[in-house]
This record gives C-alpha cells, sequence and structure tokens, in this order.
C-alpha cells in the first residue's frame, strides 16, 4: 500500500510498504478515508523530538471504514464507517476507566523509552515516535487500530467524512482543553494559537457557555477564521504593543478567567525573550520555546485556570513562582479523545458545531508532501491538509 | 483501491546541517542488537537521571545515545555498542552473600486489576508467561533435563518434583548461540507468593520469586518481581549476558508490564507485522 513515511529531518515520502493485519484478538485494520496533518507532528518532522526510525509511517488524525475484524471484537463490523482517537486506549486499566485515555497502561508497546525521562510511560499513539508506541500511522490506505471496541466510534450517517475527520484529535483536544476551564456564566476564556486545536478549543468553550473568547495569533487568514467561524475576539500578536496588556483592558483589569495554551514549542513572539528561546531552541539546548505559556500565566486573572493544550518536550524553565503567586490552577493532558468522541458527534449532528471548515486543503495521498509543506509554512492559508488514500 | 504508482521518492526540502546522518537499511544491525541495546540505554539513562550527579548525566547522556543509536538502527556491530553491563543499578541491590561475587537482584512492582488468586495462575502457565516474558526470552514447559548446556543432568530433588512449575527459559544470540536453563517452583503460598529456583548446574543459576498484595482502595493488587541472576565469571558473565540482550532490570520491569496487559485486556501491545518502509515489523 502508499503511506507518508519519515526518512530523517525534514525529509517525508511517499512510499509502498507492507499493508497492515490483524495481529491481537481486539483489532481491526481500517481503510482510511480522510486523515490529517497535526501541528504536533511538526516536532518530529523537524527533528525536534527524538526516536523515530527511518521509514516510520505518520500521521495520528483520521477515519475511515472497517475493513478486517479481529475475533474478539464485538461492537464493530467490516464497513462500519469510524472515527478513531489518536491515543490508543485499552479500556480495561484503571486510566482507562476514569476516563484519561492517553494515559492508558496497556497500549505503548516501549514503556522503556518513556520511563527513563517520564518516569512513566503513556498510551500508545499512531505515527508518533517509537517513545510513543511506535505503531504505523493513519497516512496510508490501512491502519491497524488495537483494542477497537473502545478506540472506533460509529460516525452518523448524516455527518460528511470531514465533519468526523477532526473529532479524532484536534477537536476532542481542544473539547478537553475548554472542559478544563470549568467555564462558568460571565467566564472570559482567551486561547493562544488560531491552529485546528485553537480553533476547537475556542468553539468550545462557547459551546460551554463562556461569555468572551478570545483568539490570539499573528495569521490574517486564521484571526479571520476565529472570529467567523469560532465567534471570537482576536488580537494579532504583531499589531500590539503586549498581549497581557491588551488583555486586561478587554476585561476591566481583571484578565482572563482561564487562559488556553494551543501552541506549545512552536511558539512565536516578537521581543527578545523569543529571540532566547528560538537561540536556545536552534542550538537544541531545549526543545522549547514558552513564549505563549509565559504570556498566559501572567495574562490569567488571580485564581485562574492554565490549560495547556501545546505540546512541550523537556522545557527547563517554566515561571512556577508567578502561578503560585496568583494560585493558579494548571490542568494539562495529551487527549482523552475516547471521554469526549461521542459528544462531539452529537455537536455536529444537532447542528450545534461544524468543525469542517479546518479542512483548507484536501489532497491526495500522493500529494502529501506537499500538503505537509503547506501546512508547516502555513501558506496559501492553510490550517489543516486532509488526505484522502 | 488501484495498483499504487512506482514507489519514488517525492522531493522533500534540502538536507539541514543537523540532520543525522542516514545509514542504508541493510547496514544497520539486527533487530535483536538494537532490542538489548535500546533495553540497555534505557536502563543507563534511568539510572543517570536517578543519580542527579555529574556522573549521572554522563551516564543518562550515553544512555540516550545508546537508545538513540538502538532505535535508529545505527552502530556497526554488537560488539561496538553493547558495552559489558554492570548489573547493580538502582532498584537493584548488589548481593554480595551469593555463590559468585557477579550475582545480582532487581526487584520491580506494578498495580494491577485484578485479584491475587487469578493473577498468580499466569506465572504457572507456561503459554501465558511466554507472552509475559517478551521476545528476548523464551519459555516453555520444563522437561526435567537440567540444563540444555551443561552435561550435569542431576537434579537436585528432581526424584520428588513433578514437572509441574518446571520452565524452560532460552535466549537465543547472535552467531546462534543458545543459552537454556531451567527452574522449578520451590515454595508457593497461595494468592500470596510463587518462588522459583535454576535446577542444579543451570547455565544461568537465577532465583526469582512474585508477591501479591492488596492495593490499598479499589486499586487491585500490587504485584512485585524480585529476580537474582548469577551469571558465571562474574563481569564476564555480565557482559556474555549483555550480548545475549539479558538485561535483567529491562527483562523484570518489562515482564511486568506485559503481565498487567495481558491480565487487563488479555493481549500484550505489539508491533508485530507493524508496516514501515523498512518492512513488516518493528519488535524493538
Ligand atoms: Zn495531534
Ligand atoms: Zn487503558
Amino acid at each position: 500500500m502508499r503511506a507518508l513515511c519519515w526518512h530523517g529531518v525534514n525529509d517525508l515520502r511517499v512510499n509502498d510498504v507492507p499493508e497492515p493485519e490483524l495481529v491481537n484478538p481486539r483489532d481491526v485494520v481500517l481503510r482510511v478515508r480522510l486523515t490529517t496533518a497535526c501541528g504536533s507532528d511538526l516536532h518530529f518532522i523537524d527533528g525536534y523530538l527524538p526516536t523515530m526510525r527511518e521509514g516510520d509511517v505518520i500521521g495520528h488524525e483520521f477515519m475511515g471504514e472497517v475493513a478486517a475484524v479481529g475475533r474478539k471484537v464485538d461492537d464493530v463490523e467490516e464497513g462500519d464507517r469510524v472515527v478513531v482517537p489518536s491515543f490508543v486506549g485499552c479500556g480495561n486499566c484503571g486510566y482507562c476507566r476514569g476516563d484519561l485515555w492517553s494515559l492508558c497502561d496497556n497500549t505503548n508497546p516501549n514503556p522503556e523509552l518513556q520511563e527513563p525521562v517520564l518516569g512513566d510511560a503513556t498510551a500508545g499513539i499512531y505515527g508518533y515516535t517509537h517513545a510513543f508506541g511506535g505503531y504505523a500511522g493513519s497516512h496510508a490506505e490501512y491502519v491497524r487500530v488495537p483494542h477497537a471496541d473502545v478506540n472506533c466510534f460509529h460516525v452518523p450517517d448524516e455527518l460528511s467524512d470531514e465533519q468526523a475527520l477532526f473529532a479524532s484529535d484536534a477537536w476532542p483536544t481542544g473539547y478537553m482543553g475548554a472542559d478544563f476551564c470549568d467555564i462558568r456564566p460571565g467566564d472570559t476564556v482567551a486561547v493562544w494559537g488560531c491552529g485546528g486545536v485553537g480553533l476547537m478549543a475556542q468553539g468550545s468553550a462557547a459551546l460551554m457557555g463562556a461569555e468572551r473568547v478570545v483568539g490570539i495569533d499573528r495569521f490574517p487568514e486564521r484571526l479571520r477564521m476565529a472570529r467567523e467561524e469560532a465567534g471570537s475576539e482576536t488580537i494579532d500578536y504583531t499589531e500590539v504593543d503586549s498581549v497581557v496588556d491588551t488583555l486586561k483592558r478587554m476585561t476591566g483589569g481583571r484578565g482572563p478567567d482561564a487562559c488556553i495554551d494551543a501552541v506549545g514549542m512552536e511558539a512565536h513572539g516578537t521581543g527578545l525573550a523569543h529571540a532566547y528561546d528560538r537561540a536556545k531552541q536552534t542550538l537544541r539546548l531545549h526543545t522549547d520555546r514558552g513564549e505563549a505559556l509565559r504570556q498566559a500565566i501572567v495574562a490569567c486573572r488571580k485564581g485562574g485556570t492554565l490549560s495547556i493544550l501545546g505540546v512541550y518536550g523537556l522545557m527547563d524553565k517554566f515561571p512556577l513562582g508567578i502561578v503560585m503567586n496568583k494560585g493558579l490552577t494548571v490542568r494539562t493532558a495529551q487527549q482523552h479523545g475516547q471521554a469526549y468522541v461521542p459528544r462531539l458527534l452529537e455537536h455536529v449532528a444537532e447542528g450545534e458545531m461544524d468543525p469542517s471548515y479546518l479542512a483548507t486543503h484536501e489532497l491526495p495521498l500522493e500529494d502529501a508532501v506537499r500538503g505537509y509543506d503547506l501546512f508547516k509554512h502555513k501558506e496559501d492559508g492553510c490550517v489543516r491538509p486532509v488526505f484522502a488514500p | 483501491m488501484s495498483p499504487p504508482p512506482p514507489s519514488v521518492a517525492t522531493a522533500g526540502p534540502p538536507e539541514r546541517p543537523h540532520a543525522p546522518h542516514r545509514s542504508p537499511v541493510d547496514g544497520s544491525p539486527g533487530t535483536w542488537e538494537r532490542a538489548a541495546t535500546a533495553a540497555l540505554g534505557g536502563t543507563l539513562l534511568a539510572r543517570g537521571l536517578r543519580r542527579r550527579s555529574f556522573g549521572g548525566a554522563a551516564a543518562a547522556l550515553g544512555g540516550g545515545w545508546l537508545l538513540y543509536r538502538a532505535i535508529t538502527g545505527r552502530g556497526r556491530s554488537a560488539r561496538t555498542f553493547v558495552p559489558a553491563p554492570t548489573w547493580s543499578s538502582s532498584g537493584s541491590d548488589r548481593t554480595g552473600s551469593g555463590p559468585s561475587d557477579g550475582a545480582t537482584t532487581v526487584e520491580r512492582a506494578v498495580t494491577v486489576r485484578g485479584d491475587a488468586d487469578e493473577l498468580a495462575g499466569v506465572w504457572r502457565d507456561p503459554e501465558r508467561l511466554a507472552l509475559v516474558a517478551g521476545h528476548v526470552l523464551e519459555v516453555t514447559a520444563g522437561d526435567g533435563d537440567g540444563d540444555g548446556v551443561a552435561e550435569d543432568g542431576n537434579v537436585e530433588g528432581g526424584a520428588d518434583q513433578s514437572d509441574e512449575g518446571r520452565l524452560r527459559w532460552t535466549v537465543r544470540g547472535p552467531l546462534g548461540r543458545v543459552l537454556s536453563w531451567e527452574t522449578r517452583v520451590v515454595e508457593e503460598r497461595p494468592g500470596e507468593l510463587l518462588r522459583w529456583e535454576s535446577v542444579a548446574g543451570a547455565a544461568v543459576p537465577s532465583e526469582g520469586e512474585v508477591r501479591f498484595d492488596p492495593a490499598p482502595g479499589d486499586r487491585g493488587t500490587e504485584v512485585t518481581l524480585r529476580v537474582r541472576f548469577d551469571p558465571p565469571g562474574g563481569r564476564l558473565g555480565d557482559a556474555a549476558m549483555g550480548r545475549f540482550g539479558v538485561v535483567p532490570d529491562a527483562l523484570v520491569g518489562g515482564a511486568l508490564r506485559r503481565f498487567r496487559s495481558l491480565v487487563e485486556t488479555g493481549e500484550v501491545p505489539t508491533l508485530e507485522g507493524n508496516p514501515s518502509a523498512r518492512g513488516r515489523g518493528d519488535l524493538l
């Protein structure tokens, strides 16, 4: 089959690879209908995230049609149209039962690669380094999905593939980020980043009853989407002296009740702090730039919530003193998709939110390398390239 | 699905100066060696990070490097990149009181959903134990023949032991070399403890026990696995075992994690058959 493979830093190619097969009794093999790039893919494409191997099939956000079913799968049948969260859950460990699916104890085949660093291991994820499990990714004609009964979610007939696709990763991530904020009437939620996850966090915060949602970015077309699709107010951080001051002014001096970082180590800024971060990152002294996170901490109202969705490596400087003195609550996780997907599909069916506007570019899988190029450099207004294998 | 067009690389952006040197896949060390190196790298890294000293930092860096080498498949031969492991690590006690100086004890624990009686059964079942042991160790029912390598077939207490509780452990090294030894259960307290020992004359004298303690609240059962290896020949024996991919820390930790997955989900997570441009299968 054809698949998009990682061959080295900034070296992706579409190759012929063997087709996946049923291995464990609870597996299904999915024929991928749509699969999309995620900002976190750029971390290993750019070489900031180790444990990729030459030839790995990448991609973790996808939906498709069930092609083969393992003998211990009960609730999924051949031909079912399903969407699958990017983290693999088992459904039986204490974490899965507690709806903390990305912390699953039983789905990472390479925990020994994470434990020395994290002191523990996360769940496995498709197409996202060997430390995160090493499973072949979804940018392929077929993908193997373990523990299918708990990882495959049936897509209602009235939903299009595009409407279901982002319930795999971008939307549950953003939704969880808003959920962390425990939004109450009158709350203002500020979201750093208007990429796929940031836009989903903004739309979800509005859905959960936020009085005001503010999106922060620098790309005009993304800021336009935040206004028009998510209903947010926006700040172009290149056009203001200080994002923090602007947010304080907008909120009567209080600051947002909750701040969501949907940027992570890709954060861009404009000031000295940014130059320092960038220099360190370029020299690989550390892998993270934390400008967005620092702004969020300073802007947030006292006693407010800091919800971190951006993917960080091993950030070595974190202004904990500010967090402590302001009494902030920090909540963060890789996405617990399985806890949210049914609710998200219902929101679409009820016409309450439709994430399909993220799909700015639809390409055949053969053009995936060009798709990642558009995505990485944010050319042609690209928010998410979607590939049809 | 139409027949795929020929596999031609789509041009990517030029390689950056930092891009790691890429070696052809066929020049990379085998899965076996990578597994050993990765396990070792992980172990060193873990020790280095725990030690928190300059030496610790160096160990962490060295461990990270090994890990990187292993998973990128770079390195020339097992000899050049599997250093002699020293098995006295954190989480292990150097036990000086054993028959030889090289003895190492490793103890690890996991918490597993399920009660002790249900969990204990796995440790007496060669079929399920084979899944728990993973790809480095093969487990089969013991045959009472003692050790597969040594001539000495005399099994201490062999006469009054039934075949039940006998297990044969086999490691396959490079160049077709095989290490194999047999163990027998020497103590069993149902729902509490299972202890075994290698039979007399075993190539790798070892003993182990698995203990079951109820975890607080509804957290299940705390399972503690303690294994003592006593490789013949002290440090040289260590090195030999290292080349066979036997790294006790990694073995014990990995076995417990696979045990938990098997008990909780009925299967062990695997990259068997995993597709990539390297081919099929990704057993690290
Ligand atoms: Zn993602
Ligand atoms: Zn789980």
